[in-house]
């Protein structure tokens, strides 16, 4: 029999993205430990109301979760031994900051001398960040306290009271730790917040306001999260992971990615035992997570895609709108409502299939009800790529097959046209091989103006990113560098992500064309950053049993 | 024969750096003084930051390299001592408490290693085989390339080295270091564009022929343990049978062995343009030509026509010496990047 992972002592949302749940608000808090002690005051105080992944009902279900994760320098603080700390992973000890380079977050093509102040543009909290480790005078950020809240009621784009509650509850903490440890105010474009706020994003339908799974750019966003051994019940497992999983072959069909992936102490698709510090509790059950800010510049996106779309409906004798949707869902992989092109690969083909599923009805609420029903179903995560190896429905490059290649990697795929069929191979056994050790959690919510606020490159805006893996740099630092900032695995040579990528030197994307459709290929050549990091840092998301050990202070790594 | 694959030479040369006392003087040992020459050694313009120094590296003033490697090897890691089956030592009367002589290179070396055109002019195609004295010939090549575009700084470094005392020309660098050569045991190639036929083995056929006349010493073995002493209708001696069988079976057996070790050893063949002045051209096409497509999209076909034809008039794709793009540069738009 399969063990199953201890989700009492496993946070909550390492295991479940609270906006599919129905936690459509989020509030981060970033703090400053300056006295030990104090320090473990508060890790003991909050552990006590940390949400786990321990199943809920209807009626145990919380109104607001609370969860909680560590900078390294947040360890340190807490006087984690030396010893526990030295094993740590080195991209966890640098920091984000540090990585800068590797991320794409700071311009590969210019040296450190030339590249001085390219931070300007983060956050003042994060700008301040890392700087030196004294105790006082310092704003260095040590601790992440997140608080996801439901919906007080359908129709309002308000939380429940609990999330103010529970912040204010964080604040009275704070005050009776008297400075010892204190939520650091300056989140935000103007370091003038208090925290930083998340929310789905909510549409005005009559007099209603709706909650959407979409971001700002106007895609359905949050579908695929992979799915591992132990995450789920075995019912629930059956459906969820077609798609999400990894794709064996066809007898054994999908199956749940190995929990070590995610979860530390277990075993991964190594088959091996992730390193982890002593002693081992310390991190069982934990996870890394990185958390990004990360803005997005509706307006000049808006504008590209309608510049590329006019020589592109020129080329393929279309109207603009129609040039418009499919040059974004090219970039994306899907169409803006979240139909993959693997599926419906023409503009026409998309349109049936949005009918058919009842993405236009009239009642709104009646509309995104049959929208989250189609994400969160098999159908919506079931497509590979290996049949589409020239990127005939999805490009090569584009978003979502970059993020997630799926079998397209195999490296037994054939290439080319099947002589036999006239059509691409179909390599029918093609595997995730080489992708399932390349997969994260995404755990974030958009951030921006209220609903119907117009929305430039200057308004704030974009996701309050939170990736969460067993390890940033195979996993999270990977997909960023490799995937999202270089193009070779996809034969893309130096051109980066079509929506996440540093575009300052690389501002091209290639969209494929079936030669049997007599139209030509396409390049957008005009690509601007679209999506900038304001910001953030890696933290160590402990288990239940290691924050209590921190709040004990009795971790003994001999 | 590893240092041949794929129509180009793996070129791995080890030259011992003299020893801490060879010479006394300034306190900074020889392996020092490699390390500061190699330190000072320009990396070829693939970075900002070499970008912006602006010297290239002296090994792209020739076009048969492709990726070159100097750094020094000052010992082999040591590993602890060799593990042991605790009985066995014990019977043996090992005392695990007694040190193991611990290996240790007798020098520091300085490893040159080389990925180059098996070629000894410029511009050749690339050969799929060649003898022991050709190779021989193409280093040899090789190492006068290197002399007459880069002497000074080989001066510089091997000039801490054992037996470079002598060293004054282009033919004496290339004896040098093919004293220093050592035969590569895995070459590593990333050219294909299309597979070629690889040198497979016939295995079907090696082993019917070990495993028929084996069949036949198991069959008159069994035939002579039941009793019988001749074959049936052949009439011979089932125990000569049996002998000469088996004698066959491990000869065969042999000789399959040594073929299928010599056809792994085989080179493979040259890639299509494979070569570096091909890499480099196809670098200078691939920029040039992505720019001539986006600017003509959606253009009049009369107009495409008549673009195509001065494309091709201004960067002769046919020509892969010229124009291309500079040995060492990481684009055509880098200072320096085209070679015309």
């Amino acid at each position: 029999m399969q063990r199953s992972l201890d989700l009492d002592d496993i946070q909550g949302n390492v295991t479940r993205a609270y906006g599919r749940y129905a936690f459509p608000f989020s509030r981060s808090f970033f703090l400053n430990i300056q006295d030990c002690g104090k320090g473990r005051q508060f890790v003991d105080a909050v552990r006590k109301k940390v949400t786990t992944s321990a199943t809920w009902t209807e009626a145990t279900k919380p109104r607001c979760t609370v969860n909680i994760g560590f900078t390294f320098f947040g360890l340190y603080k807490l006087l984690v031994p030396q010893r526990t700390l030295r094993d740590m992973p080195e991209e966890f000890i640098s920091g984000m900051r540090d990585r800068a380079f590797l991320l794409g977050d700071r311009d590969p093509g210019k040296t450190e001398a030339e590249a001085k102040g390219w931070d300007a543009h983060w956050d003042p909290i994060w700008q301040q960040n890392r700087i030196g480790d004294g105790d006082i005078g310092n704003d260095n950020v040590h601790i992440w306290v997140s608080f996801n809240a439901q919906l007080k009621e359908l129709g309002k784009a308000e939380p429940v009271d609990e999330l103010e509650k529970e912040c204010q509850w964080l604040r009275d903490l704070c005050d009776h730790l008297a400075g010892g440890v204190r939520i650091i105010p300056h989140n935000g474009r103007a370091g003038d917040q208090e925290y930083q706020e998340g929310s789905v994003l909510f549409v005005q339908r009559g007099d209603k306001l709706i909650p959407t799974p979409n971001e700002h750019f106007g895609f359905t966003d949050a579908i695929g999260d992979p799915v591992f051994r132990g995450q789920l019940s075995d019912a629930e497992a059956k459906d969820a992971v077609i798609g999400t999983g990894k794709w064996m072959n066809a007898k054994t069909g999908w199956q749940p990615i190995e929990p070590g992936e995610f979860v530390l102490g277990h075993p991964d698709e190594s088959q091996e035992l992730p390193p982890i510090a002593r002693p081992p509790e310390f991190m069982t059950n934990g996870t890394f997570m990185s958390y990004r800010k990360l803005h997005q510049n509706v307006g000049s996106f808006e504008a590209v895609v309608a510049e590329e779309a006019r020589t592109y409906a020129k080329l393929q004798a279309i109207d603009e709108p129609e040039a418009r949707e499919t040059l974004r869902a090219k970039m994306c992989g899907r169409w803006s409502d979240g139909v993959p092109l693997a599926q419906a690969p023409t503009y026409a083909e998309w349109q049936a299939m949005s009918e058919k599923l009842g993405f236009n009805v009239a009642d709104p609420v009646q509309a995104l009800w049959n929208k989250l029903n189609y994400i969160r179903s098999p159908e919506a995560s079931n497509f590979r790529y290996a049949d589409d190896m020239l990127g005939y429905k999805t490009p090569l490059g584009a978003h979502i097959r970059r993020m997630n290649t799926r079998d397209y990697m195999d490296p037994l795929n054939q290439t080319g046209i099947d002589p036999a069929t006239g059509c691409q191979f179909a390599n029918p056994n093609a595997t995730h091989g080489l992708n399932k050790r390349r997969r994260i959690l995404r755990r974030g919510l958009p951030y921006g103006p209220p609903p119907g606020a117009e929305k430039t490159d200057e308004t704030e805006q974009g996701v309050a990113m939170i990736s969460m893996c067993a390890s940033l740099q195979r996993q999270f630092e990977f997909v960023q560098q490799q995937w999202i900032q270089y193009g070779l695995d996809f034969h893309q040579g130096n051109d980066t992500c079509p929506m996440l990528g540093n575009h300052h030197q690389h501002k091209r994307f290639s969209i494929q064309s079936d030669p049997a459709s007599g139209k030509p290929p396409f390049i957008m050549s005009k690509l601007r950053t679209f999506v900038e990091c304001r910001g953030g840092d890696y933290f160590f998301v402990p288990s239940l049993t290691s924050l209590r050990m921190m709040a004990m202070g009795i971790i003994d790594p001999t | 024969m590893a240092d041949l694959d794929s129509g180009h030479i793996f070129l791995t040369t080890l030259a011992p750096i003299k020893g801490v006392n060879a010479e006394s003087g300034t306190g900074i040992s020889h392996e020092q003084r490699v390390r500061i020459a190699l330190a000072q050694l320009p990396t070829a313009l693939q970075s900002p930051a070499t970008q912006g120094i602006g010297i290239n590296s002296p090994l792209a003033r020739n076009r048969r390299t492709h990726l070159a490697r100097m750094f020094v090897l000052s010992d082999i890691v040591y590993n602890g001592r060799n593990p042991q089956n605790p009985l066995v030592a014990t019977a043996k009367g090992i005392d695990p408490v007694d040190p193991l002589p611990i290996d240790q290179l007798s020098t520091a070396y300085l490893v040159f290693c080389a990925d180059v055109d098996a070629i000894v002019n410029d511009g050749d195609p690339l050969p799929h085989n060649l003898t022991k004295a050709q190779q021989k010939a193409v280093r040899a090549s090789y190492a006068r390339k290197l002399w007459d575009t880069m002497g000074d700084e080989l001066q510089d470094i091997y000039q801490n080295c054992v037996g470079f005392e002598g060293v004054k020309t282009a033919d004496d660098f290339a004896a040098y270091l093919d004293k220093c050569h050592v035969e590569t045991t895995m070459p590593f190639h990333d050219y294909y564009l299309d597979l070629p036929k690889f040198n497979e083995l016939n295995t079907k056929l090696l082993l019917g022929a070990v495993l028929v006349p084996a069949a036949i010493a198991v069959l008159s073995l069994l035939l002579r343990i039941f009793g019988m002493l001749h074959l049936p209708m052949l009439g011979f001696s089932t125990f000569w049978t049996f002998v000469v069988a088996a004698v066959v079976t491990v000869v065969v057996a042999l000789l399959a062995i040594a073929y299928a070790l010599r056809n792994g050893a085989k080179p493979l063949p040259p890639a299509k343009h494979d070569d570096l002045p091909s890499v480099l051209k196809g670098l200078y096409v691939q920029q040039t030509f992505s720019d001539f497509v986006i600017d003509h999209q959606a253009a009049e076909p009369n107009e495409l026509h008549r673009a195509f034809g001065d494309y091709l008039a201004r960067h002769r794709p046919e020509n892969k010496m010229s124009p291309t793009q500079t040995p060492g540069v990481i684009s055509i738009r880098a200072e320096g990047g085209i070679t015309l």
